[in-house]
Parts: structure tokens; sequence; C-alpha cells
């Protein structure tokens, strides 16, 4: 018994290279007619089918693409944040070298006394460095005391 | 891919090669004639780009860049209000048949004549199409794309693929073969 030709359906199947109920897969293996039918469509999709622009027209498309694309724009947060650190920094610098306590802060009757016992403990040492004033003024081995002027 | 995100030139530049032919096929086949395809195109690769972080992987690089040619071909289509059509006979940029410059190893006249009617007949038949059929016909025959890749193109299930292209193709095809002497 001989199978029938491929109907519409099977044929598309077919073009679209899609699964055949196994009867019909083997009746296209061996007809003529049906497979004729197949190419011939496929053949006229393929020649319909335009040519692919050159590389010439590519690369230039490609190209103007980057171009319009531009600074990349995963960068552009990466500078900013970078811009605004260093003006961060930057104003912040002098602070970091200009440690002065503003007058106002100061208690000068505190340091005053302060100023006070140590000229009352050695009157010398507003004056110079303590092995200075020894050179200067030897100490005497006996009484220790060092000379006052 | 991660690169290009991350603002890599070259890796961008690597990527668009890879798949801006889809881009082109996708544009020249639903555009009518006389629109500027490469304009399209590059309008296409350019959202591409802009858009990469927005890209999850779901699916191919270029069926995802095939949906952006399709949506912006859509929106030129709507703006201009422009029925797609493409000509009986296709022109190039100097006004010649590209058909005609194709090397025929048919030494018969007439039967090249009727091979070049035949493709005209089709492409006519496609552009007379239902805008969904003409895209999945389209996107499967002149662009190359398998029916995973059409649907993601065309944000639809494969099986609704399968159904447009089923009936684009009956309807093609049976147009194609009545048309034959």
């Amino acid at each position: 018994m001989s199978i029938p030709h491929l109907n519409d359906d099977e044929l598309n199947l077919a073009v679209l290279g899609e699964d055949l109920p196994p009867e019909v897969a083997e009746h296209l293996a061996g007809c003529l007619v049906c497979v004729r039918r197949r190419d011939a469509f496929l053949a006229l999709v393929e020649e319909a089918r335009e040519a692919d622009p050159d590389e010439a027209t590519r690369a230039g498309v490609r190209e103007r693409a980057l171009a319009a694309w531009g600074a990349p724009n995963g960068r552009h947060w990466v500078r900013w944040l970078a811009a605004a650190a260093a003006v961060l920094v930057l104003s912040l610098l002098p602070l970091r070298f200009n440690r002065t306590a503003p007058l106002s802060a100061i208690n000068v009757d505190a340091v005053m006394v302060e100023v006070d016992q140590m000229l009352d403990r050695d009157p010398l040492s507003a004056v110079a460095a303590e092995e200075i004033v020894d050179a200067v003024v030897p100490v005497s081995a006996e009484s220790g005391e060092r000379s006052v002027s | 891919m991660e690169a290009a995100r991350r603002g890599d030139r070259d890796a961008a530049e690597t990527l668009l090669e890879r798949h801006e032919l889809l881009v082109f096929r996708t544009c020249r086949r639903l555009l009518p004639a006389g629109e500027d395809v490469e304009a399209a195109v590059q309008e296409t690769l350019l959202r591409a780009l802009k858009n990469l972080g927005r890209f999850r992987g779901g699916g191919s690089f270029g069926a995802w860049t095939v949906a952006i040619a399709v949506n912006l071909c859509r929106d030129r289509l709507r703006r201009k209000r422009l029925v797609p059509f493409l000509p009986l006979e296709v022109r190039d940029e100097n006004g010649a048949d590209p058909l005609a410059s194709v090397p025929s190893s048919d030494p018969n006249p007439e039967r090249v004549a009727m091979a070049r009617q035949a493709v005209q007949r089709l492409r006519m038949e496609v552009s007379l199409l239902p805008t969904r059929q003409r895209e999945v016909f389209a996107l499967r025959f002149f662009v190359g794309l398998d029916l995973e890749g059409i649907a993601t193109a065309l944000g639809v299930d494969v099986g609704t693929v399968k159904t447009h292209l089923h009936r684009a193709v009956q309807r093609v095809r049976v147009a194609v073969e009545e048309a034959r002497p």
C-alpha cells in the first residue's frame, strides 16, 4: 500500500524541519515529488534573502554606534566619585596642618600659674636646657645646689 | 559581556561584531523600502550598548538585540504610519536590480526570468502577511533565528511562534506554487 503525497500541513512541517510522523517521514525519504516541492520552496526563500552588507558598511555603522555611545557609561560615576573625593581631601588639608587652638580657647591664667610653678622649681629652665645650664654652672658635689643668679 | 558592561570599548566592539549581522538582516526585512536601514541598525546597536545592564542572559544576546531591532522597526512604522512593503523589484542604492547581477548557471534566459519572478512573488507575499506572521517568517528564514530566538525577540512563547510560522509558510508557499506556470 502506497502512502499518498504529503498534504499541506505535512509539507509545512517538512519545510520548517520539524518532526514528521514516521510514515510521513518514510514517504518523504522515497518520494521525489514531495522532496522537490519542499526543496523548491526552500531554495526560493534562500534566493529571496538579500546579500549581507559588506564589511566596510558594517564597520562604519558599528563605529558610529560606538562613537555615539561615547565615554563608557559605567565609568561616569567613578570619575565623579574620584573628583568629589579629591575636592574633599583638598578642603580638609588645611585643618591637618593648622591645629593651633584659637586664642579664645586658651586659659591664660592657668598657663601663667603653671609657668610660675616651673620657675619656682628651676628658674634656669626658662633660659636654657638643663645640660647647658649644668655646663655653665657646675653643680657642687657637696651642696648639690645650683647657683641662683 | 562583563567587560563591555564595565565600559570596555574593545569588548563592546567585539560584541557588536558578533551580532550586528542579525540586526542588519532584521532591519532590512522589517523596514519598508526607502527607510534608512543603516540608521536603524546604528540606533539599535546604540540602544543595545546603553542597555547592556538590562540584559539578564536568559536568552541569547543576539536574540535580545534582534528584539531591540524589532521594536525600533515597529516604532518607525507607527511613527510614519508606513505600511510594510517590499517592492516587487528590489533596487540597490545604484538603482540596479541586485538579482540581475547574480550569475545564473542556467543558460535558459526564460527560466532565469521565471526564477526571478518567483523570488519577487515570494517577497510580495511575505510583505502582505499580517504583521506578526511577517515578523516570524522574516526572523526564521531571512534572519536565521531558531524558534527560541524568535520567541525571545518577539516576547512570545515558542508555541505562538510555531503557530504564526505555520500559517505564514502555508500562505506564502501555496501562493508561490499557484503562481508557477
